[in-house]
C-alpha cells in the first residue's frame, strides 16, 4: 500500500517535468460532418481563433491581440470544468478555409493527450458545407505500459469524443436558425 | 564519358580505395525503391520509385517508426517502439527474416557504414544499443541523455551521434570502445540529426525551438543556429543544400551548406517526417505522416514533383531508399 502511495507521489512530482514530453507513437483521428449552411458562414465561426465558444466544452477564449501570425499568435482556452489549455496558431488560410492550432499545455484529466494538433477545414459542397477536423496527438504518458486512463486507447477515445461533440454543436449552431 | 559520369566513377574509385570490400553498393546507382514505415498501419510498405506505387506491404507489428539500411542495402532494419524490437527485412524478398528485443521504446536507428553494426536509440531506456546483424545479438549498450531519438554515424564509422530530445543535447559516442565521450548542448528538443557529406559538421533539428543547430564535430561546438519552419524533424543533404522537414508547417526548409543562408521553402504534404536524399543527389524523398504520402522533391527545381500513396502514418525516420 505504502509503495503505491510513494509511487503515486513520485509520479505526481515528475509530472511538471513531463509536460513537454511524449511517447514515440503519434496517433491521428479524422472527424467530419456535413452542415446545411454555406461554407463562408461555417468558416466565419471555426476560422475565428479568438473564440472557440462554438465547442460546448470551452467557456472562455483569450487570444493574443493583433494580426494572426503563424507560430506566434497564442491563446488560452478555459474549459467549462475549469481546465486550462494553451495553444499556438500554426495555420491560418482563409483562402482554403483552413485553420490549425497545436496545444502547448494540456490538462490530462480533461483530455489525456500531449501535443494535440488540430486542423479544421471547411469545403463547399453544393451550397452546403463539409467540415473536417484532423487531430494528431500523443497519449498523455511518456513511458512503456501506461495506466489505462493514459493509454493510446484512452487518448484516441477522448479526442474522438471531443471532436465529435464540437462538430455536432457547430452543426446545431449553424442549422439552428431555420 | 560525361564530366559528371567521370566524377562519379572517380568518387566511386576513391570510396572503394577507402572502404575496401565494404564500399556502399549504391554509390552512383539510381535508387529504385523506398521502404516506408507506416506506424499506424503496423507495416512497412515498398514503393517502386519509377511508378511511384506502393507495390508490397510487409506486416510489422509494434508501431514501426525508425529505419536504416545495411551497407549493401540488402537488409532494412526497422524499430518498433511499442514492440521493443529491432526487425530485419530482407529487401530482395521483402520478408521479415529476424527480430530481436533490444530494450524500451526503440526509435532512432542507423548502421555503421564500415562494420555494418546496427545502432538503436531506446527512447525510454536512455541508451544506445549496438547489435551485430551477423549473430543477431546485442553486443554493447551505452547510456546517453534522456529520450534519445535520432542517430547518425560518420562516414568513417568511428563516431556515433544521438539526439537526446529531453536533454536538449547531442551525445557523442566512440564507436570502437562504445563509450560516450562528450555532449553538445543544442536547441530545444533535438529530434533528427544528420552529418553532412565530408563529415565535418552535424545538423540537429530542434522540434521545439524551430531551428537547426550546426555542430562542428572537430571542436564539438555549436557554430551556428539556422531558423526553419514549425516543428522540424529530419535533415537531408543534396545539391549543396540542407533540406529540413517541418512537421507542423507542411513544408521543407532549404538552406545552403556553404553559408547557411535560406534558399526557399517547399510546400509538401501534412506532417512531413522522414527524409532521405538519393545517392546522386537529384531528389529527396519525404514521408508525409498526415496525408499518407511519400513525396519526391526535385533538388534542382526545388519542387515536389511526384507522390505515392502509402499506408497509414508513414514516418520512415532514417535511411529508407535502395
Amino acid at each position: 500500500m505504502n509503495r503505491i502511495v510513494i509511487a503515486a507521489l513520485a509520479l505526481a512530482a515528475a509530472l511538471p517535468m513531463l509536460a513537454n514530453a511524449h511517447g514515440p507513437s503519434r496517433k491521428k483521428e479524422v472527424s467530419t460532418i456535413e452542415i446545411d449552411a454555406p461554407a463562408d458562414k461555417v468558416w466565419e465561426v471555426v476560422g475565428n481563433y479568438r473564440d472557440m465558444g462554438w465547442h460546448p466544452q470551452i467557456a472562455k477564449t483569450e487570444a493574443d491581440p493583433g494580426e494572426y501570425k503563424k507560430e506566434v499568435t497564442k491563446r488560452k482556452l478555459t474549459f467549462k470544468n475549469g481546465a486550462i489549455f494553451t495553444d499556438t496558431l500554426t495555420r491560418y488560410e482563409p483562402e482554403n478555409k483552413t485553420i490549425a492550432f497545436l496545444t502547448n499545455d494540456e490538462d490530462l484529466k480533461t483530455l489525456p493527450v500531449e501535443g494535440y494538433s488540430s486542423t479544421i477545414s471547411v469545403a463547399d459542397e453544393g451550397g452546403k458545407s463539409k467540415v473536417e477536423w484532423k487531430g494528431a496527438f500523443y497519449r498523455g504518458y511518456m513511458n512503456n505500459d501506461p495506466p489505462p486512463e493514459l493509454s493510446d486507447k484512452a487518448a484516441i477515445a477522448a479526442v474522438t469524443a471531443f471532436q465529435k461533440e464540437g462538430l455536432e454543436a457547430l452543426k446545431a449552431k449553424l442549422e439552428g436558425g431555420k | 564519358m560525361t564530366r559528371k559520369g567521370l566524377a562519379r566513377r572517380m568518387a566511386l574509385a576513391v570510396a572503394l580505395c577507402i572502404a575496401g570490400a565494404i564500399a556502399p553498393a549504391v554509390a552512383g546507382e539510381a535508387v529504385r525503391e523506398a521502404f516506408v514505415t507506416s506506424q499506424l498501419a503496423d507495416s512497412v510498405g515498398v514503393v517502386d520509385l519509377a511508378t511511384m506505387k506502393q507495390v508490397a506491404e510487409i506486416a510489422v507489428p509494434g508501431k514501426p517508426a525508425g529505419i536504416a539500411m545495411s551497407p549493401q542495402r540488402d537488409f532494412a532494419y526497422v524499430t518498433t517502439p511499442d514492440g521493443n524490437e529491432l526487425v530485419a527485412i530482407d529487401t530482395s524478398v521483402r520478408k521479415v527474416v529476424w527480430r530481436l528485443n533490444v530494450g524500451k521504446g526503440p526509435l532512432g536507428i542507423a548502421v555503421n557504414p564500415r562494420s555494418g553494426a546496427v545502432y538503436v536509440a531506446n527512447w525510454y531506456g536512455d541508451e544506445i544499443v549496438s547489435v551485430d546483424p551477423k549473430t543477431q545479438q546485442v553486443t554493447h549498450r551505452v547510456k546517453v541523455g534522456r529520450a534519445p531519438s535520432g542517430i547518425a554515424v560518420t562516414e568513417d564509422g568511428t563516431t556515433i551521434l544521438s539526439a537526446d530530445r529531453e536533454s536538449d543535447a547531442i551525445s557523442i559516442i566512440d564507436a570502437a570502445s562504445f563509450t560516450r565521450t562528450g555532449e553538445v548542448k543544442v536547441g530545444e528538443h533535438p529530434f533528427g540529426v544528420a552529418i553532412e557529406p565530408g563529415g565535418k559538421r552535424a545538423f540537429a533539428a530542434n522540434v521545439v525551438s524551430n531551428d537547426v543547430s550546426v555542430i562542428d564535430l572537430g571542436t564539438r561546438k555549436v557554430t551556428a543556429t539556422v531558423k526553419v519552419g514549425a516543428r522540424p524533424y529530419g535533415v537531408a543533404f543534396a545539391n549543396g543544400n540542407a533540406f529540413v522537414t517541418n512537421q507542423a508547417a507542411r513544408s521543407l526548409s532549404v538552406f545552403r551548406l556553404s553559408d547557411l543562408q535560406p534558399v526557399t521553402t517547399i510546400p509538401v504534404g501534412d506532417y512531413p517526417e522522414g527524409i532521405e536524399a538519393t545517392a546522386d543527389g537529384t531528389a529527396v524523398y519525404v514521408a508525409c505522416w498526415g496525408d499518407n504520402l511519400l513525396q519526391r522533391v526535385d533538388t534542382t527545381t526545388l519542387k515536389a514533383d511526384a507522390k505515392a500513396e502509402v499506408s497509414d502514418g508513414p514516418r520512415s525516420f532514417g535511411a529508407f531508399l535502395r
